[in-house]
């Protein structure tokens, strides 16, 4: 793109919002952000486009550049709070003391099946973290991590596992298709 | 539960992490069953951030689709009014919002003409103390008064870039918008601090103050511009303390956010930036790449004084590769930009650029004369560093001449005026050696070169040390 073909800058506020609207709605959706969580999100970017509106000088590439950032920022957090989650009902499911022993064996055998698709690294971490109930700090010392670096090793290590769970099926019916 | 289905709903309040913990824990049960039924609701839920670092696939879909795509989510009704509502509501806030910034930026510039007529203790008094004077348009004016300043008066630069990072840390998040542009302000207020700092040679206090920045950036929520911003003075200070692969690193970094935020102008100015780093690294072609890249990108009519500078260092570039003659034709071109902007240091820029291709056209006499101009005009300004420079631009001539008295006399004079304001310790090393050599008429164009080459490295980075080779 040539400099030259830069856009002009809206004259009004409120005809850059009319011109920008059918875009953001698009951009939402593709995103798949639900609505209730979008207000949050669009307020920042246009209040952030208003305070640095004289410095911008493509104000429509600027917004859509910074709700896309955004989005995906609303999803790693999304995910996070998700991986923290899963890794709660999987320990709670296997710490079950009422669950009859077929019930038991089939979740310990889905969740072995789950955990062999996982790398190595993931695989080890996670077979203890749910056969024993170790947390981080033991498992940084039984393989061997660094204290300061467990948490994010067994934060990619829950993140994998979550994506399996929720994609896994579909992955499956794919192959078979 | 691991056979009776959870609801599209659930499921997607399961990926949503918005269950309780009873629910969660029954939905991942049925998940671990692999059921294809329900992964087709998870994994077309968890698709979006599959795209982090990829915005392609949405702007793909959007060129193809255009506004049919916000037309097309319309169809589902609940969730295309929804989004109209929230729409609506945002738009009326930002609207109102606007008179309200305007306002705003009124009063910062008040404050600012205020806080410029106290003393200096009486402004500190004033911003920490004052509720008046926390208001973020005053940070921005303090910002931009430190940048305009940085090279004319660079303890001024530091002063003010302090002043500033004290109104940030007084701002709340209800002055700026919320956290993220307080937290952007504030990251910017200590890249700009750093930056002053390092324009003083100050380089660990530099340091300081981008780790303050860094931090800042580090807890995520600083907008992908005002991120670009702070990386880009970062990227300036490994630049200076010739950390050129980090440098490197980190302007690409800075270019792939503008490219995301479709910010064209910002990203010719980051490849003019990287590209001086390319030519302080001795690789000049991958420079001239560069400098032609950020050429295309950057509106000489919007920013004609970038533009410009583009085209010098190009001009500047293709002649030291020896491209004089492609260099003359490009500077017959660019003559009338030079002439536009109309500073006078411009002007003096353009005449120091016709002496160095005159002299690699071999055309001595037209050199010489364009040096002795612009030298006489840096000793009026008083650029003690860049009489230096030109001197020994003019001490070529004299070299290629066989003119031993007249070098001998410009080293003499060169020198005495470092040695009168002390300044540039290593610098002034570098003058004495070839001072001497000059007074046993052994200064050769060789000595001249390396003594040249040793100055332009080393203005930006005291510390360096010359040890002649010749």
């Amino acid at each position: 793109m040539s400099a030259l073909d830069q856009p002009q800058v809206e004259a009004s506020l409120e005809g850059f919002l009319v011109k920008v609207r059918p875009r953001i709605k698009a951009l939402f959706a593709h995103y798949k952000i639900p609505p209730q969580d979008t207000e949050d999100i669009l307020q920042q970017a246009l209040l952030a486009l208003v305070y640095q509106r004289q410095e911008v000088r493509d104000p429509e590439a600027w917004l859509f550049g910074t709700l896309r950032n955004k989005c995906l920022l609303y999803w790693r957090g999304q995910r996070r709070k998700l991986y923290d989650a899963v890794d709660a009902a999987v320990l709670e499911c296997m710490a079950e003391p009422t669950a009859p022993a077929q019930v038991g064996a089939d979740l310990r055998r889905d969740l072995e099946s789950a955990l062999e698709l996982l790398p190595e690294r993931c695989r080890s971490l996670l077979s203890l973290r749910y056969s024993q109930g170790y947390e981080p700090p033991e498992l940084a010392e039984r393989l061997g991590y660094s204290p300061s670096s467990i948490n994010k090793i067994t934060t990619r290590c829950l993140a994998a596992l979550t994506r399996h769970l929720v994609t896994a099926g579909n992955r499956k019916k794919a192959d078979h298709d | 539960m691991t056979e009776i289905h959870p609801t599209p709903e659930v499921l997607e309040a399961f990926v949503l992490g918005q269950l309780c913990t009873m629910e969660m824990r029954d939905v991942a049960r049925h998940l671990l069953t692999g059921c294809p039924e329900c992964n087709d609701v998870t994994a077309s839920l968890w698709e979006p951030a599959d795209e982090l670092d990829d915005p392609l696939p949405f702007i793909m879909a959007e060129a193809a689709g255009g506004a049919d795509a916000g037309d097309a989510y319309d169809g589902d009704a609940a969730g295309g009014d929804s989004y109209d509502q929230v729409l609506d509501r945002v738009f009326k806030k930002v609207v109102a919002a606007e008179s309200v910034v305007a306002e705003q930026r009124a009063v910062g510039i008040q404050l600012f003409e205020e806080l410029m007529q106290v003393s200096e203790e009486r402004r500190h008094l004033l911003l920490s103390n004052s509720n008046r004077f926390r208001n973020r348009m005053l940070c921005e004016r303090l910002i931009e008064e430190s940048y305009e300043t940085r090279f004319e008066e660079p303890h001024r630069a530091i002063g003010i870039a302090q002043l500033a990072t004290l109104v940030a840390g007084r701002l709340k998040p209800e002055d700026c918008g919320g956290r993220d542009a307080l937290d952007g302000v504030r990251a910017r207020s200590w890249a700009y601090l750093g930056n002053a700092f390092r324009i003083n040679f100050e380089l660990a206090s530099s340091e300081q103050a981008f780790a303050a920045a860094e931090s800042l950036l580090d807890q995520g929520c600083v907008s992908p511009l005002d991120r670009a911003e702070v990386l880009c003075f970062q990227a300036s200070l490994l630049k200076d303390q010739q950390k050129f692969s980090e440098a490197f690193q980190l302007f690409d970094r800075i270019c792939a956010l503008y490219k995301r935020l479709g910010q064209w102008n910002l990203l010719g100015r980051t490849l003019l930036q990287k590209a001086v780093v390319h030519g302080q690294c001795g690789d000049g072609e991958g420079e001239m790449k560069l400098l032609r890249q950020a050429l295309d990108l950057i509106d000489p009519q919007a920013d004609p004084r970038v533009f410009l500078a583009a085209r010098h260092n190009l001009i500047n570039a293709l002649h030291e590769s020896g491209r004089s003659r492609e260099a003359f034709a490009l500077l017959f071109h660019t003559r009338p930009l030079y002439l536009k902007t109309g500073d006078r240091m411009n002007l003096l820029k353009l005449r120091w650029l016709e002496g160095a291709v005159a002299f690699g056209l071999q055309r001595i006499d037209q050199a010489e004369a364009a040096f002795r101009e612009v030298r006489q005009a840096f000793i009026e300004l008083g650029l003690d560093y860049e009489v230096a420079m030109v001197s020994l631009d003019l001490a070529s001539t004299y070299a290629v001449q066989g003119r031993t008295g007249d070098l001998r006399l410009i080293a003499e004079e060169t020198l005495a005026i470092f040695q009168a304001r002390n300044i540039h310790r290593e610098a002034m090393a570098a003058l004495l050696v070839f001072c001497s050599a000059a007074r046993l008429d052994q200064a050769g164009i060789e000595l001249v070169r390396e003594v040249s080459d040793f100055l332009k490295r080393a203005r930006n980075n005291p510390e360096l040390r010359f040890s002649p080779a010749f």
